[in-house]
């Protein structure tokens, strides 16, 4: 199985210094041990691609068990995606693992899909598991959804997968590594540059939302929303015996719609 | 001395009558208004006079007027609280598509109603809400019409396709999604199919403008609202007001076509397994508890993940991944049962973000207590093997 695995120049979350994505060192991660499982036959590797104006801290992404890195590189604000859409079907790939989304650019997450529609491919969400299928040619993707439920998919490939932050941690860096590994350089065709059609301004945070009472409602609504989310507004039982209290939180979870049985 | 001095020449021109050949003056007539305007404390008096009283008696406040005139206007919001507003001929349609699993409208759903009816009302447009089991609930949340999407099981391809379909027939002008796991999948779907603009993750809008965070949240983008947009959570406030009908409309579909995903199985969360940041309910020992092997059970059979409080953790009875608090995690659990915590300021930092709280603890007037949705001052310790009892009693039933 060939696998690629398309990084993107990041920014770190804290420091604003140039790094590479969190969630795209965990797809390496998948890669690798999903490379790993194919067992030493020939034809199971692991690709890296950037199409950018320059590696700078990708060249790291080595170091975390990459093998091979193709820099496609691309003029200062070129829209990557016509060189990446044309050397993933040149390369004959079989799997395709992008991030979730990217870290200090756009930062939609709409480049995979894209991807995806032009190479006329399946596209999953949010994996946080890769796996073998029982059929050959087939792929068992673990899909993260919220509050620790999961989806397990089995899609046939060539597919493209995005993987989500729930994946497991990327492998650490090794200094071994980053030597061993081989970077390639290709020069990409010249490609239109994105038209930026957004004004930019410094980053505000906005006031969440505090009461949660609607536009519309009345005064009384409003209040009650607003009072009721600072104090528990609850009920208060002292020294209740032991079987009162425990019928009274059952009763109260009950209520909350828990399944505690 | 702060009073201005009086400029008697400038007081007597003041009264100058103009015209004539000889100045003339008119000192009767009061001049013009400088500055204050003068009260007249006797007029004033004169209106707080309230008549029809023995002894004189003076309102000062003036509410007996004023209360006369409210009385109507309230009577007349009584009428007006729940309107049905019916749009026959909408001048544009701004759909959305909400997550809504189960059937059932999540919060998230009904600010993204709130976020399409703000689109909407500004020049005259409909709501179209895009669903796939069509219920009651959605003329209430605010849709003026529901076309019900012919979609079974998770295939989000062929609901990005049926999307496609009815955005190039019914030409749509917004179409709204939730920045969810699903919403933002399905967004940027048709995003790629149909070529159209998209902008990810709104974090405010209004019919000018729309802005997100982007380049790592250091820089807001600002645009006109686009065609496709996805929308960030507590981003706009629900709809409410007024009752919309919520007509149900046809649509011909093109058929779907199998897709890759060969089958798709979901798989509910282990709680023992799943991390304290995304649990759902939370079970959490403090120092009140001493019996942890009781505490385990019970975690397990209320089906909650564990958490515990510093003090135990620092103790070594609690792995520190399960530490509750400002240095260890902080919840975003819905459902939190405290048992034996007080609740130090650190913990509270931690649980902040949990809607319902029940506390258990010996001391009624611990912070815990004051939070919790349902406080019980008891011993946890002698609740705990209650609560086990009871649950077994009721599996063996």
């Amino acid at each position: 199985m060939r696998i690629a695995v398309l990084l993107s120049a990041g920014r770190h979350s804290v420091s604003g210094r140039p790094a590479p994505v969190p969630v795209e060192l965990q797809a390496l991660r998948l890669a690798v041990d999903l490379a790993n499982q194919c067992g030493g036959q020939s034809g199971c590797d692991v690709t890296g691609l950037h199409a950018g104006p320059e590696l700078g801290p990708l060249a790291d992404t080595l170091g975390h068990g990459l093998g091979h890195l193709v820099h496609l590189r691309t003029e200062g604000a070129a829209d990557p995606a016509p060189a990446l859409a044309a050397a993933l079907e040149a390369g004959g790939y079989d799997l395709i693992l992008a991030g979730r989304a990217g870290q200090g650019g756009e930062d939609a997450g709409l480049l995979p899909y894209t991807l995806a529609r032009g190479l006329a491919w399946p596209i999953l969400a949010d994996a946080a598991g890769l796996a073998p299928g029982e059929a050959p040619g087939t792929l068992s993707v673990e899909q993260a959804l919220g509050r620790g439920a999961r989806r397990r998919l089995v899609v046939r490939l060539p597919a493209l997968v995005t993987v989500h932050p729930a994946a497991p941690p990327p492998l650490p860096f090794a200094f071994a590594g980053l030597r061993r590994g081989r970077v390639e350089m290709r020069e990409a065709p010249p490609a239109p540059a994105v038209a930026p059609e957004v004004e930019e301004r410094a980053y505000r945070p906005r006031p969440k939302l505090i009461a949660k009472a609607a536009a519309g409602a009345s005064a009384l609504e409003r209040l009650r929303a607003a009072t009721e989310a600072a104090s528990g507004g609850g009920r208060l039982l002292v020294d209740p015996a032991p079987d009162e209290a425990a019928r009274e939180i059952l009763a109260h979870l009950r209520a909350l719609g828990l399944p505690t049985r | 001395m702060s009073r201005p001095r009086k400029d008697p020449r400038a007081a007597r021109a003041a009264h100058l009558v103009p015209g004539g050949a000889r100045p003339r003056f008119d000192l009767a007539a009061l001049p013009a208004a400088s500055g204050r305007p003068r009260r007249d404390p006797r007029a004033e008096e004169r209106l707080a006079l309230v008549p029809g009283t023995l002894r004189r008696r003076l309102d000062r406040a003036q509410r007996a007027p004023a209360l006369a005139a409210a009385a109507p206007a309230s009577a007349e919001t009584v009428d007006a609280a729940p309107r049905l507003r019916v749009i026959a001929e909408p001048a544009y349609l701004v759909a959305l598509v909400p997550d809504a699993p189960g059937g059932r409208l999540s919060a998230h759903d009904r600010q993204l109603f709130g976020a399409a009816r703000l689109l909407a009302d500004a020049g005259g447009g409909a709501v179209l809400a895009f669903v796939e089991q069509p219920g009651e609930e959605f003329g209430p949340a605010g849709a003026d019409r529901v076309l019900a999407l012919p979609v079974s099981g998770y295939d989000p391809e062929a609901k990005a396709l049926a999307l496609n379909a009815a955005l190039a027939a019914l030409d749509l002008r917004h179409v709204l999604f939730p920045e969810t796991a699903d919403g933002g999948d399905l967004a940027r779907r048709l995003a790629a199919l149909s070529g159209e603009p998209f902008f990810a993750g709104a974090e405010s809008l209004s019919p000018k403008a729309v802005t997100r965070a982007a380049r790592g949240r250091r820089v807001e983008q600002r645009r006109a609202p686009p065609r496709l947009i996805s929308l960030a959570p507590d981003a706009v406030a629900p709809h409410a007001g007024t009752l919309h009908e919520g007509l149900p409309v046809a649509l011909a579909f093109p058929q779907p076509t199998g897709g890759a995903i060969v089958s798709a199985e979901f798989i509910p969360a282990d709680p023992a397994k799943v991390s304290l940041a995304e649990a759902d309910f939370v079970v959490s020992a403090g120092n009140g508890v001493s019996d942890l092997e009781a505490f385990r059970a019970l975690a397990a059979a209320l089906r909650a993940t564990p958490g515990a409080s510093r003090m135990l953790c620092d103790a070594g009875l609690m792995p520190r991944a399960a530490q509750v608090g400002a240095s260890g995690t902080v919840l975003d659990a819905r459902v939190y049962l405290a048992l034996g915590i007080a609740g130090a300021p650190q913990h509270l930092q931690g649980v902040a973000k949990c809607e319902h709280v029940i506390a258990v603890n010996t001391d009624l007037h611990a912070a815990m207590i004051e939070r919790a949705g349902l406080a019980i001052v008891a011993d946890a310790q002698k609740v705990m093997p209650a609560l086990l009892a009871l649950l077994q009693q009721e599996r063996a039933s």
